[in-house]
């Protein structure tokens, strides 16, 4: 099961894979698995967190909210009406989500996070890019037969201590 | 955010899920509203070459800013293009002081400070306009191309183009191409938030007619004495069968070179396999090690993500133009056959 909700998430999964994780999320530790992976992916993108318990909040906050009946807009109007309404729900859609992913995590799920957030952490601090590699790649790269030169920028844009490796 | 992890949400949170279900239509608010398709893989293709040729054909001279993860670089550069050979000069105007030197055969960088002189032999000079159909559809397939808005950039007229990807493997990029000959004036990287993750864009540049000579001319002598010429050998790469495969390809990616180069410094020649989207490229690299490799895991260079392990007696490195999640699949699917 693991395996398939890491698919699901690198946007790998079959038909069959989807139905099997959206039935397993239904008990406890498919659905924990899922969260903590989630969180994993946030912390090493670096994504912020919110409040313990927010999604839970949320979900009931939003349960609470009266159902708002509202005329049919003039068509003149509906384009500019219906962006507003997707703007809002897409904002709203993307902090229940976050806080979905991450708020609830169980402890576990928390440490491994911040367990691999530090490693993610030492990891940049301990190296940079090899330069040579970079400049072996920028030949065959679409962008250098795009931009031209200006992509080798890259490969020269190190502290000097590194042009020494 | 991908839009298949809505599907999950139905089974788990009823109440929000219905709010959310109808997001699985509406683009994310980081990409352009009201843009317009382009429908064709051919267009896009088109498209490519016409910038492409233009980076190569034109001659221009100007500043170019370059900024990633905070840093903001300016460098002056001049192309020459003469007799179906490209001449380029590329030099820091801020921080350490380089230069780089594009010609026909080579890539010179030259680091001052460090007294090095660092050499890669050129092995291919065009990647377009020779697109495979497979990827010229993998593009279509894997990219919303979008005509957006009009601007004006160092002086010129510009028209932007977006690919917005269609899943999480890819970043997407946002082009803003000269009006009448197609040069790229600006090139901007988008992660998933739709924040800017890399930028090269012209303060202010030439294009077309004469440009002297002189300011394709390297300031150094090609090997300056008592500097360091840190030289990839003068072999090419040898295309062949290296062994080397990746059992994990990201769906539209497709091999479009294999084979072993000898990189300075490293007694044995690295196996290097170059996949590409049509759009950007990922390498690998595989690189034979005693000791056990200090550079394991994730690093970036702006919009080029990096990703190293260790595979038996093999330093296994993955880079390319595509989020750290991409890199990590495909060096943490290589297996030798």
């Amino acid at each position: 099961m693991n395996e398939q909700i890491s698919r699901l998430m690198d946007g790998d999964a079959d038909e069959p894979d989807l139905e099997r994780v959206c039935r397993a999320c239904g008990d406890g530790e498919a659905m924990d698995t899922w969260v903590c992976y989630h969180v994993i992916g946030d912390v090493l993108r670096g994504s912020g967190t919110l409040s313990r318990g927010f999604a839970t909040r949320f979900a009931t906050a939003l349960d609470g909210e009266p159902t708002i009946l509202a005329p049919q807009p003039r068509l003149t109007h509906r384009l500019g009406v219906t962006w507003a309404i997707a703007a809002t729900v897409a904002a709203v859609a993307v902090v229940g989500w976050t806080a979905v992913s991450l708020t609830d995590a169980p402890t576990t799920a928390l440490a491994k996070a911040r367990e691999a957030a530090d490693v993610h952490a030492a990891q940049l601090r301990s190296q940079s890019v090899p330069p040579d590699y970079l400049l072996a790649h920028q030949e065959y790269s679409p962008a250098t037969a795009m931009q031209g030169v200006g992509p080798y920028l890259r490969a020269v844009s190190v502290p000097a201590g590194d042009a020494q490796r | 955010m991908r839009a298949v992890s809505w599907s999950v949400l139905p089974s788990v949170f009823p109440s929000v899920s219905r709010r959310l279900a109808r997001l699985a239509v509406i683009p994310s608010a980081a990409w352009l509203i009201g843009a317009t398709p382009l429908a064709h893989a051919g267009d896009v293709s088109q498209w490519l070459a016409r910038a492409a040729n233009a980076a190569r054909a034109q001659n221009y001279v100007g500043t170019i800013v370059y900024q990633h993860g905070g840093h903001v670089e300016s460098s002056r550069l001049a192309h020459i293009f003469d007799n179906g050979e490209e001449f380029d000069r590329l030099v820091s105007l801020d921080g350490p002081a380089r230069e780089i030197i594009r010609s026909a055969g080579e890539v010179r960088c030259y680091y001052p400070d460090a007294r090095v002189v660092r050499v890669e032999p050129r092995t291919i000079r065009n990647v377009f306009p020779s697109l495979s159909v497979e990827q010229q559809n993998a593009l279509a397939q894997y990219y919303d191309f979008r005509k957006a808005e009009t601007a004006r950039i160092a002086g010129y007229d510009a028209q932007a183009w977006v690919f917005e990807p269609k899943d999480g493997l890819r970043y997407g990029h946002k082009f803003w191409a000269e009006n009448s000959t197609g040069l790229l004036l600006k090139a901007r990287v988008l992660g998933e938030r739709g924040e800017i993750v890399e930028q090269f864009a012209f303060m202010d540049i030439t294009i077309g007619g004469p440009v002297d000579r002189s300011l394709v001319k390297p300031t150094w002598p090609s090997t300056p004495p008592d500097w360091t010429v840190r030289e990839g050998s003068a072999g090419e790469t040898s295309p062949r069968d290296t062994g080397w495969v990746v059992t994990r390809v990201p769906p539209g990616f497709v091999k479009i070179m294999e084979g072993y180069r000898r990189l300075r410094g490293k007694p044995d020649p690295v196996a290097h396999l170059v996949f590409s989207d049509g759009l950007v490229a990922v390498s690998v690299f595989v690189q034979p090690v005693t000791s056990a490799p200090t550079h394991v895991g994730f690093s970036q260079q702006g919009g080029v993500n990096v990703y190293s392990l260790r595979l038996d007696d093999n330093l296994v490195t993955a880079l390319g133009e595509v989020p750290g999640s991409t890199v990590r699949q495909i060096a943490s699917s290589v297996e030798h056959h």
